[in-house]
């Protein structure tokens, strides 16, 4: 049982990574990425390629941070013209994009057969029990660095500027802001966060395939962020580690209703999850913890 | 203020003491305690229409086994998780099964990438894995034996391909398929086994999508083979057969039994398709095994993952029954002795199995998925496979082997 809590808790804290990141460019900066499953096999890959050719796991993370950065930048600059729906449509398919590339390329990602044996640091050294404990510790204390920085940059000036980029885009360019380049830099870090993230999980399970990438992940952690607070760090990251609690106790509560099959315990399953969403919505749209928005300053 | 007052010190000390009692050692086991194994089958996803019915075979053997006393007094019980047809949820489920409910054993696993994801998981914590997925990849895995497999590999799939197409006189033969994950493999055995009869292969990878394959086709006959071997699914396969008739190629043509099935043959006209040879791994019809598993879930005709599952649990039972010890450790350790043991009894299910092993009887299973021997990659070393061809808008057998 130890073992599973251990794993929950790291899971919420790769989970809250891509929530964190999710929050900053849809909170932030209001363009709608679906496209975060895509980032996080981007880093995913690029730290599996990385230490596979022999480089240690830290070379590996700050290769999945450049590579998210690089992703990032490409796809901003392939989307300079779009917002909201349209955005979002494309970064769906950046994902689906990404995905295919790693199924195809055979020579650089081993296609659909995924890469197995990614380097889990320090496992034969601590042992089974010991390494959990130990990887817990790693990414929670990522967890808490990137969502000190986040909350940061949310009360900084940056921040601001991106806020008043979210809701008027025209409108901040004319108050002197640099639209185009606060864009670049939210959706860079933004991507950078998913890709570590990628890397982190990368190293945890030692595989990854085509099939990890799927557009299910983007859609629990929007569900994280929907229901933690958009536009808030602590809420992202609420909601993430509330989305892998309530989908691993969805197990134990479909086992106790009784006289079902597996299979529409399965069912039910994905039932309570929708259930959850709704009622989120219906009782608290704002989320747990909505975001906070500064009185103005009074004119003296 | 009453005394019985919930204050914030009193509520954190007994948070913290529920915490405490996470890290209290288990308790051991008292003898009879039940024995928990795991199924980590597809029950959603694009896998969902087989897991159920896996699942139900499972659990029909574990309910007769229990009906007859257990395995050493121990009644069996079973663990369901849904792997979502997703590697990601699917390790999810697996950390469940193996950390909280213990299990001995997890049988089901389905997609490739699900069970390459698992296996890890099964090997550290010493849990015995047994698996329905194909991919060549899998049993290079460093299993250290907790992980067997039932479905033939794409290595022995190609080699049966590439020798059906030397036998029915082919040398040149051509291999079309969309990107898959078993197209290489496939043709690099189909490929070895046509060489070793002094033939000549050619591939092409095309997009399943597309409604319309004259310049493929175009390519194929370019090459000029006597055998075209058709590795699509059966949509994209109808396009590309009606495009072949257009384009009047005389060669043989050859196909998966999934993708030239019944329904594919009904939708094309006759000339198109007449003459297809198709090859599937077979599951052993009108074996015992086979029969006793169609009346006891009460489907006629079974698909190949459930005929192995049915046979994973049969083994699991009868492995853990002879080490006289239930833990992953003893399946690994036992189950080729129950699986091929030179000279054993023949048995086709578990309850004669456990008969023979409490009469001190070596036991040879032979299973509805066939043989059920094992070498010690995981891989099985033998499996049977159907041939068939259509003639007159019928599919008719041509020979099992």
């Amino acid at each position: 049982m130890v073992a599973y809590l251990l794993f929950a808790l790291t899971l919420g804290g790769i989970y809250g990574l891509l929530a964190l990141s999710l929050n900053l460019i849809w909170g932030g900066a209001g363009m709608v990425n679906l496209g975060l499953a895509g980032f996080f096999a981007v880093g995913a890959y690029a730290s599996a390629i990385v230490t596979g050719a022999g480089a240690p796991v830290p070379v590996g993370l700050a290769a999945a941070l450049l590579a998210g950065v690089a992703a990032g930048l490409v796809v901003t600059f392939s989307t300079l013209r779009l917002r909201d729906d349209y955005l979002a449509i494309v970064t769906l398919g950046f994902a689906e994009v990404v995905r295919l590339v790693a199924l195809n390329e055979r020579w650089l990602t081993n296609g659909s057969d995924g890469i197995s044996g990614v380097p889990a640091p320090f496992k034969a050294a601590l042992g089974i029990a010991g390494f959990n404990l130990f990887y817990l510790a790693l990414v929670s204390g990522i967890v808490l660095v990137v969502w000190a920085l986040l909350r940061r940059l949310d009360g900084s000036p940056f921040g601001r500027a991106l806020k008043a980029i979210r809701e008027d885009q025209e409108l901040a360019g004319f108050a002197g802001k640099p639209v185009l380049r606060f864009k670049l830099q939210a959706f860079a870090v933004s991507a950078a966060v998913a890709g570590l993230a990628g890397a982190l999980y990368g190293h945890y399970q030692t595989y990854i395939s085509p099939d990890h990438f799927q557009p299910l992940i983007t859609i629990y952690i929007f569900l994280a962020v929907s229901a933690g607070g958009v536009g808030r760090p602590s809420g992202a990251l609420i909601g993430a580690y509330g989305v892998v609690f309530f989908l691993e106790a969805t197990r134990f509560v479909a086992e106790v209703v009784p006289a079902l099959q597996p299979v529409q315990v399965a069912a039910l399953r994905e039932m309570l999850v929708g259930a959850a969403l709704i009622l989120v919505f219906y009782l608290r749209p704002q989320g747990v913890l909505p975001e906070r928005i500064p009185p103005a300053p009074r004119m003296s | 203020m009453s005394h019985l007052s919930t204050t914030r010190r009193g509520l954190m000390g007994a948070a913290v003491a529920l915490a405490g009692t996470l890290a209290l050692p288990r308790l051991p086991h008292a003898q009879g305690a039940p024995i928990r194994i795991g199924t980590l089958t597809p029950l959603t996803g694009a896998g969902g229409p087989y897991g159920p019915v896996m699942v139900k075979a499972i659990k029909a053997v574990v309910d007769e086994v229990n009906a007859a006393g257990g395995i050493a007094g121990r009644k069996i019980e079973l663990v369901s998780e849904d792997d979502q047809t997703n590697p990601e949820a699917g390790v999810r489920a697996a950390r469940k099964l193996i950390d909280v409910d213990k299990v001995v054993a997890i049988l089901g696993t389905w997609a490739s990438s699900v069970t390459t994801a698992v296996a890890p998981l099964c090997w550290d914590s010493k849990t015995f894995l047994c698996t329905v997925s194909g991919a060549d990849s899998i049993t290079a895995l460093p299993h250290q034996g907790y992980l067997v497999r039932t479905q033939p590999n794409t290595t022995l799939q190609g080699r049966k391909f590439g020798e059906f197409c030397l036998e029915t006189g082919g040398k040149r033969v051509f291999f079309i398929s969309p990107q898959t994950p078993f197209q290489k493999s496939q043709f690099d055995n189909i490929t070895l086994a046509v060489k070793a009869g002094g033939g000549a292969t050619g591939s092409l990878i095309y997009d399943d999508k597309k409604p319309s394959y004259r310049s493929e086709v175009d390519e194929v006959l370019r090459f000029k083979p006597d055998v075209l071997i058709l590795g699509g699914y059966q949509p994209d396969t109808t396009v590309l057969l009606r495009d072949l008739y257009r384009a009047s190629f005389a060669g043989k043509k050859l196909a998966f039994g999934y993708s030239v099935n019944q329904k594919l043959v009904e939708s094309l006209p006759a000339e198109v398709v007449e003459g297809i040879f198709t090859i599937s791994p077979s599951p052993a019809e009108g074996s015992k095994a086979y029969e006793r598993l169609t009346r006891l879930i009460g489907v006629a005709n079974p698909d190949p993952y459930t005929t192995q599952v049915y046979d994973h649990i049969n083994l699991v039972v009868m492995a853990m029954a002879l080490a006289g010890e239930a833990s992953g450790t003893a399946i690994k350790d036992n189950i080729r002795k129950v699986s091929q043991a030179k000279g054993g009894a023949k048995v086709d299910n578990a309850l004669d199995g456990l008969k023979a092993i409490a009469a001190r009887q070596p036991v040879d299973y032979d299973g509805a998925s066939g043989p059920c021997d094992f070498l010690d990659s995981g891989d099985i070393t033998d499996c049977r496979f159907r041939y068939e061809q259509v003639r007159g808008g019928k599919i008719a057998l041509v020979k099992v082997a």
